[in-house]
């Protein structure tokens, strides 16, 4: 190396090191004092109320971010009970994959019974499983996010009986409204305590009428039942029926007002409980502030390099006039806003896909996402599209239809930029039989996520061409989807006058066979991607031709890789 | 009018103190055997990186035992004693220090690790481990112990769910360290097979089963007189 290139390198290294000694040390990200969901960041919940929709529903969004989790759904129908029967209570870990040859999850959690067993119900409804309980036949519907919590609160012992997973399952089992599933949670929670694989959790509970954010905490691993104290602390707070909101692992819900209860429910320990581990001092003359005071999370957009962009990011691409700084603390964003303009099915879908394009958290801004624009690559941020989804659920509940039309599941496959939404009536009586099968470990055909990976590892070959062809399909299946509801709701509203039983079956008969469809698609996408950019060049399949020229490379690109070179590589001019 | 009678009064007053007693002790600690003596300074770790070392450290605080805590500790880190050599958390790496320096300096060699038993692959994979390499640190830390007379104490409070079929990472943890314990202390959703009761008598080495947590605050209490 020439002196001319050693001093050209070193004034780049100086450059390096004097920018990251600029950085404040206070914006420089540090540890939570709490048991944080940060690890983990696994799952992205938006959340609109009827008068913020297009169409006047209600919609929640659940992404499974996990990438080790299981990913199987099934249909369970409604029963009937006789007096005296129970229901058993089992630990069923979010986390956790069940081996296929082993058998189906929803036996295999069977092992892991808690001994509990609580008086069942005379009748418990239908409703739709995949990691959680999703949406019941009563349009009662859930997401999910985890939000961390105190790691003294954390109650990973026997004693406490719930997980999260199990009471969104009783409370698809059990309610009739958002707000009774709520009250239903929260007190089986209380009762036989809350925790053991789980920490703070937040739920959206909703249904037709109503958004609700409910937020659940256990109370230490020295709890027991015994004791005569809750087992558990919770609050809810309703979204305004004109407003969205969002929970991107933290924290939602911040003063609290229980006079007021069209708006807010809670534990009876809400308060006492946080003054009694010293969270809150009701002397300080502040208001008592649940997220202060239960899951507490420091930070913005801006301090922490976009890993916490998600709460930020969501409230600027709703509500731009509004005009949100990602240097504004996330604790100090608003529980909801309203948005500018009203939101359809499609637009969260669009959120769901949100990479951050353009921002300053842009993933494959600079040279970060290679010559293909892959968001896939480097970066500290965590968009709202994740690589790591095992599936993304779109819960809609409309008022003006009866329950088993009105709601519907909206399931996509996968990371969500390269899936397929696919709706799934909360009416119909079965899931698709590959909706059961496949883990991570072992490839399946027969597996209907498999399909979804199947293109997104394709994809990444060449990413914004593959991104290309992907967008094709979902304009075919995903957006024609869409359309047809309304279609396929009036020929369900017109059997359902004549039969209910016929209405149900009409909709699980198109249910099913759009998932079919949908499913080989992408098969035959994943086979047709493979061939295109086979040996990273770009076969035209119609005209039988390779064109060596594709994909191209940019000039950017080309040109980075010279600035490399130059400042250190040897001998090169 | 008929005179009172006494006796029965009596006998009522000493069935309730002998319940009362029964109560106290059975559940308490459902003790099978005398509770050991441990001594200070003690480490805290995980083998396994459950969350259930979580639950240790808080028994321990809310039996007023100053403790060191380190989640991935290897031989060197516990050779450097208490202060664990001033390392700083990181990610993937916790440490937290709360041993009376007064009484016990930087550096002094720690008399006793307790080993909060239970795998989690979510832990294992925030530390950067694989199980054969979690298994393989518990092995060394474990070799170290005994060779340096450090009492090796194994909890076990996850219950069922942290437990699995031989082989299975829960069990692989509980074979890296169990075996090797001087005193063993689990729920006993942690041990209805009577797995860790046949460990114990194996060795020879006692075993406390509880109901809940909240019990190990006293046994720990004691353990540390």
């Amino acid at each position: 190396m020439n002196n001319k290139k050693l001093i050209l390198g070193l004034c780049f290294l100086a450059l390096m090191i004097f920018a990251v000694w600029l950085i404040p040390a206070g914006n420089r990200p540090s540890l939570d004092l709490t048991l944080s969901a940060d690890s983990e960041a696994n799952c992205t919940v938006i959340m609109v109320g009827k008068k913020a929709s297009a169409d006047g529903s209600t919609m929640a969004t659940h992404t499974c971010d996990c990438g080790i989790c299981d990913w199987t759904w099934r249909h369970v129908p409604a029963a009937d009970h006789k007096p005296g029967e129970t229901r058993k209570i089992y630990h069923i870990n979010q986390y956790k994959t069940w081996p296929p040859e082993q058998g189906l999850k929803w036996d295999l959690y069977q092992q892991d019974f808690t001994g509990l067993e609580i008086p069942e119900v005379p009748h418990t409804y239908a409703y739709h499983h995949g990691m959680f309980g999703y949406i019941n036949e009563n349009q009662v519907a859930i997401g999910e996010s985890t939000i961390g919590t105190h790691r003294k609160l954390v109650n990973n012992t026997p004693a406490a009986k719930f997980d999260i997973t199990m009471l969104t399952l009783i409370a698809m089992e059990r309610g009739r409204t958002a707000r009774e599933a709520i009250k239903i949670m929260g007190s089986l929670a209380e009762k036989y305590g809350y925790g053991y694989n789980d920490d703070g959790e937040m739920l959206c509970v909703h249904d037709p009428n109503e958004v609700w954010v409910f937020e659940i905490m256990p109370v230490g691993p020295l709890w027991k039942p015994e004791s005569g104290k809750p087992g558990a602390v919770w609050c809810a707070q309703r979204v305004p029926d004109d407003h969205v909101s969002v929970c991107p692992n933290e924290s939602r819900i911040g003063e609290i007002d229980l006079k007021n209860p069209d708006y807010f429910m809670a534990s009876p320990n809400v308060i006492s409980f946080a003054v009694e581990q010293g969270l809150y001092d009701p002397k300080s003359g502040k208001p008592f502030n649940w997220k202060k005071a239960y899951s507490p999370a420091e930070g913005s957009a801006r301090s922490t390099e976009g890993r916490r962009a998600r709460l930020w990011r969501f409230f600027d691409l709703v509500a731009p006039s509004q005009r949100f700084s990602p240097e504004t603390p996330n604790m100090d964003f608003p529980f909801s806003v309203k948005p500018d303009k009203l939101i359809s099915v499609e637009d969260v879908m669009k959120l769901t896909r949100d990479r951050g394009q353009g921002t300053a958290f842009d993933r494959v801004k600079g040279i970060r996402g290679g010559p293909f624009l892959n968001p896939n690559y480097y970066g500290t941020t965590r968009t709202i599209c994740d690589p790591r989804a095992e599936y993304t659920t779109i819960t809609q509940c409309r008022g003006w239809l009866p329950n088993p039309i009105g709601g519907i599941v909206w399931i996509a496959f996968g990371v969500q930029d390269t899936s397929c939404y696919m709706p799934f009536y909360a009416g119909i009586t079965a899931m698709p039989d590959s909706f059961r099968i496949g883990d991570h470990w072992v490839f399946n055909r027969e597996s209907a996520r498999w399909a979804f990976d199947y293109v997104d590892f394709h994809v990444q070959v060449a990413y914004s061409y593959g991104l290309e062809e992907v967008k094709k399909a979902q304009a075919k299946w995903e957006a024609e989807a869409v359309t047809r509801t309304k279609e396929i709701d009036e020929k369900a509203m017109n059997l359902y006058q004549e039969s209910p039983a016929k209405s149900a079956e009409f909709l699980t008969g198109y249910c099913l066979n759009n998932a079919k469809n949908v499913i080989d698609a992408w098969w035959k996408l994943g086979d047709d991607l493979l061939v295109k950019f086979n040996h990273l060049k770009f076969y035209n399949i119609e005209k039988r031709q390779m064109d060596r020229s594709q994909p191209a490379y940019p000039e950017w690109w080309r040109k980075a890789i010279r600035i490399f070179d130059v400042i250190f590589e040897e001998g090169v001019k | 009018m008929r005179k009172k009678i006494s006796p029965p009064r009596l006998d009522a007053s000493l069935t309730i103190i002998l319940f009362s007693l029964l109560f106290i002790f059975g559940s308490s600690l459902s003790a099978q055997t005398k509770i050991p003596k441990a001594n200070l300074p003690v480490l805290t770790t995980s083998a396994g990186q459950s969350n259930d070392v979580n639950t240790v450290n808080i028994i321990l605080e809310e039996a007023g035992i100053k403790y060191d805590y380190c989640d991935v500790p290897d031989v060197d880190l516990i050779k450097s004693g208490v202060g664990l050599a001033d390392r700083e958390s990181a990610p993937g790496f916790h440490v937290e220090v709360y041993t009376d320096l007064g009484r016990f300096p930087k550096g002094t060699p720690y008399k006793t690790v307790i080993f909060a038993l239970g795998a989690s692959l979510k832990g294992m994979g925030a530390s950067g481990l694989t199980v054969d390499a979690e298994e393989a640190r518990l092995k060394r830390i474990v070799e170290y112990c005994q060779k340096n007379k450090i009492m090796i104490i194994a909890v076990h409070v996850g219950g069922s769910a942290l437990r699995g079929a031989p082989g299975s990472d829960n069990e692989r943890m509980i074979d890296a360290v169990a075996p090797f314990a001087d005193y063993i202390v689990v729920t006993k959703d942690s041990n209805k097979d009577g797995r860790f009761t046949n460990i114990a008598k194996a060795r020879n080495v006692p075993l406390t089963e509880v109901d809940y947590a909240l019990d190990l605050v006293q046994i720990f209490k004691q353990l540390f007189q």
